[in-house]
């Protein structure tokens, strides 16, 4: 008798419910998007910031075992060796660093570089001040340099000349050493990369570059609190509009529930019925919001980042959809279903 | 009912809108944690900047986007034997301005993200050492150090894992008396709002039209502000700091694209409950129009008499909406950024005109509908 009652108010009041759908289903939707988003924006982010080049910098008082470069990179991170010495151009000293530019690629993808990446690079300064340009040869002592790229950066590497790291290493005369390995870990495994890397070489100064590092924390921050508050707003106006539809859902059974009471129904069994009518829709459109919020959030990804967000068809994030529907529609019954207390059977019947 | 409904989705959609404009230039202000993006040096290698020069930073265009500029003057001192890079900035630094002002700045301003173990510099012979020197002469807060000569009193460590960690900061003036450079930079180091580079951005302004190199100088790319710096101080060679200007750009259109993308489908959200709830109203009025009808009011009639209802409804929820929208996004800027949300004066408008617009095209399909069908049936459906 309990279902019947339910499956026929699900049929009859079709259209109604289907409005009462749509917006739970819209609620579970965004919901869903917000939170693919919410878990991996960090990631996202952080990985924009790469563009920064090195978070870590490992330098020593003599000179840094090159085989931290190795160990680094098996700690997940990128990591390239450099070697400053100074070299003479036309009998005036100049800085010069050696580098292999093809393993330090993916910290150097801040260079503005006009010609080439690889050979022998000089720093926009040092070639306007030699004279210098792509295709010339800079007057080095004791080596050959073939300018192929001039680079820009706004920093030091505006006074350097680049040099393959073995060039530079048999002009130095050091071995298996470099002043400075610079290393790019994932920012959100940062400090355990920092920590592995400082325990495996005591003697090393590992340095966290604390700009990127804090910035990259304050804007994941920012934006997970902007997102919550957004999923916060949105939940509230869903729970309103769902309110609404659903007490329009009581006044037209007013009747209904009249005869009910009447008949000696308690309150608590009829408002049960409505409850239960309301899990059954939130869990369906749950289900349906949950569907779109993924390809909503895919989209978003893809459009935004160039990359899907990880479709996660994970279990937590559909639970916590499903709750969250379920919560604005319960609170929503609530409200509205606090008038079944208030119908007078007797004025029904009589048909006010 | 239908006004609270178009007021909760407006103010929503005010609210998101509000923060979502606004959201880029707070990251901005962020990503200034990332230090200078600009870099000022002499243009001739070995030749120094008058310091008197540099508050004519303040009358470029773009003025109001340098959040601060770092004059610094960069020796090599003996101490203990060994030779350390000293650098005298400025810290936080009260200056005066072409026409006249009385502005701040300094390593504090430019450099957010800079924490010193220990304190400030206060006073004059003071310093703040880096966290390697600190470590290799065993200095401490409150230790004194020897510089050119004179003592100074460290009062801090600094740990910034970039080059700070390899010298000791003092105040610019010190420095300048000590090595007698009296007025003179190395280096100007600014921090500027920028807008992120696109094609436009890179183009040579040798080679624009006059058109197209003002529509450049007046945007604040990084490159038209090095541009403008070049001008007030011709000496000068002003370089992007791409590290910094680069990973900016990248971060702030990734943001703005995500936060816009959001907006756009919470404001769907929102118009799709205004429409649904103003679509439910109209249809259960299904009965009057009937008899409006049967009583002789022309279709005309009764679609102006409902459209200017909910034309009216619409305007009052609208402006509720707004209103409340504002204070939220109000409310958003103070706990997320803890400043305001600065919100353009066209938005109200427009978010009251949509507001009426969405409740207009809810309440159109059922009205249509119900004007179609012949009174009797939806009279005889009603009793």
């Amino acid at each position: 008798m309990y279902w019947i009652f339910v499956r026929n108010a699900m049929k009859l009041r079709a259209r109604r419910l289907l409005l009462a759908f749509s917006a739970l289903a819209v609620a579970a939707a965004l919901a869903t998007a917000l939170f693919s988003i919410y878990s991996d924006v960090e990631r996202r982010v952080r990985s924009e910031f790469s563009s920064y080049g090195a978070n870590l910098l490992l330098t020593s008082a003599s000179m840094v075992p090159l085989s931290a470069v190795e160990f680094a990179r098996n700690a997940g991170a990128v990591a390239a060796p450099f070697l400053f010495s100074t070299g003479k151009l036309s009998g005036q000293p100049v800085s010069l660093a050696g580098v292999d530019l093809k393993a330090a690629q993916e910290l150097t993808q801040y260079w503005h570089v006009e010609g080439s990446r690889e050979g022998c690079l000089a720093g926009i300064n040092l070639a306007q001040r030699f004279k210098l340009h792509v295709g010339s040869e800079a007057p080095l002592e004791n080596a050959a340099c073939h300018i192929t790229g001039i680079v820009s950066t706004g920093a030091a590497e505006d006074n350097e000349l680049f040099l393959p790291f073995e060039t530079v290493a048999k002009l130095a005369g050091t071995a298996n050493a470099a002043s400075l390995i610079e290393v790019r870990a994932p920012g959100e495994r940062l400090e355990e990369v920092r920590a592995e890397l400082q325990s495996a070489y005591p003697g090393v100064n590992v340095r966290v570059v604390q700009a990127v590092a804090e910035t990259e924390t304050g804007v994941v921050r920012k934006i997970r609190v902007v997102l919550f508050l957004l999923l916060a707003l949105i939940l509230v106006i869903t729970t309103m509009s769902v309110t609404s539809n659903f007490s329009e859902l009581v006044m037209e059974r007013s009747r209904e529930i009249g005869i009910l009471k009447a008949i000696g129904a308690a309150e608590r069994k009829i408002a049960s019925l409505f409850v239960t009518e309301t899990v059954v829709l939130a869990l369906a459109s749950a289900l349906a919001g949950y569907a779109a919020g993924i390809v909503l959030a895919g989209w978003i990804g893809r459009s935004v980042f160039a990359a899907p967000f990880q479709v996660r068809l994970e279990l937590p994030v559909l639970l916590l959809a499903a709750a969250i529907t379920l919560a604005v529609a319960l609170v929503a019954t609530a409200l509205a279903g606090a008038s079944i207390w208030r119908i007078e059977p007797a004025r029904i019947l009589r048909g006010e | 009912m239908t006004v609270l409904a178009i007021a909760m989705g407006t103010a929503i959609a005010t609210a998101m809108l509000g923060v979502m404009l606004d959201i880029g230039d707070k990251m901005n202000l962020e990503l200034r944690s990332l230090g200078a993006n600009i870099l000022v040096t002499p243009k001739t290698a070995g030749a120094l900047l008058p310091e008197a020069q540099i508050p004519k930073l303040k009358t470029i265009f773009w003025q109001l986007n340098l959040t601060g500029f770092m004059p610094s003057l960069t020796e090599i001192a003996q101490v203990g034997g060994s030779p350390v890079s000293v650098r005298g900035v400025w810290f936080d630094r009260q200056y005066r301005t072409p026409d006249g002002r009385v502005l701040r700045t300094g390593a504090l301003a430019v450099n957010p993200s800079w924490r010193v173990h220990g304190h400030w510099i206060k006073k004059p012979n003071e310093c703040l050492v880096g966290g390697s020197v600190a470590a290799r002469l065993n200095l401490k807060p409150g230790s004194t150090v020897t510089l050119f000569g004179e003592p100074f009193r460290v009062t801090g460590i600094l740990r910034t894992g970039a080059d700070e960690d390899d010298q000791i900061l003092t105040e610019l003036a010190d420095l300048q008396r000590l090595t007698g450079h009296p007025g003179d930079v190395d280096a100007l180091q600014v921090a500027a709002l920028t807008k992120p580079e696109d094609e436009f951005a890179r183009k040579d302004p040798a080679r624009m039209t006059s058109q197209e190199l003002e529509r450049w100088n007046c945007t604040n790319y990084v490159r038209s502000i090095t541009h403008q710096i070049e001008e007030v101080l011709p000496m000068s060679t002003a370089r992007p700091v791409w590290r910094v200007a680069d990973s900016e750009g990248r971060v702030l259109s990734k943001i703005s694209g995500l936060m816009l993308l959001i907006a756009l489908a919470a404001l769907a959200a929102a118009a799709l409950t205004v429409w649904s709830v103003v679509a439910t109203t109209m249809l259960e009025r299904r009965g009057e129009i009937a008899i409006m009808q049967a009583t002789g009011a022309t279709d005309r009639m009764i679609a102006s008499l409902f459209g200017a209802e909910i034309a009216v409804e619409g305007l009052v929820g609208g402006v509720i909406g707004v209103l409340a929208g504002l204070q939220m996004a109000h409310w958003v800027g103070n706990s997320v950024f803890r400043t305001g949300i600065e919100i353009p004066p066209v938005l109200a408008p427009l978010s009251i005109f949509l507001a009426m617009a969405v409740a207009l095209a809810g309440a159109y399909p059922p009205l249509r509908k119900s004007l179609l069908r012949a009174p009797a049936t939806a009279l005889r459906e009603r009793l």
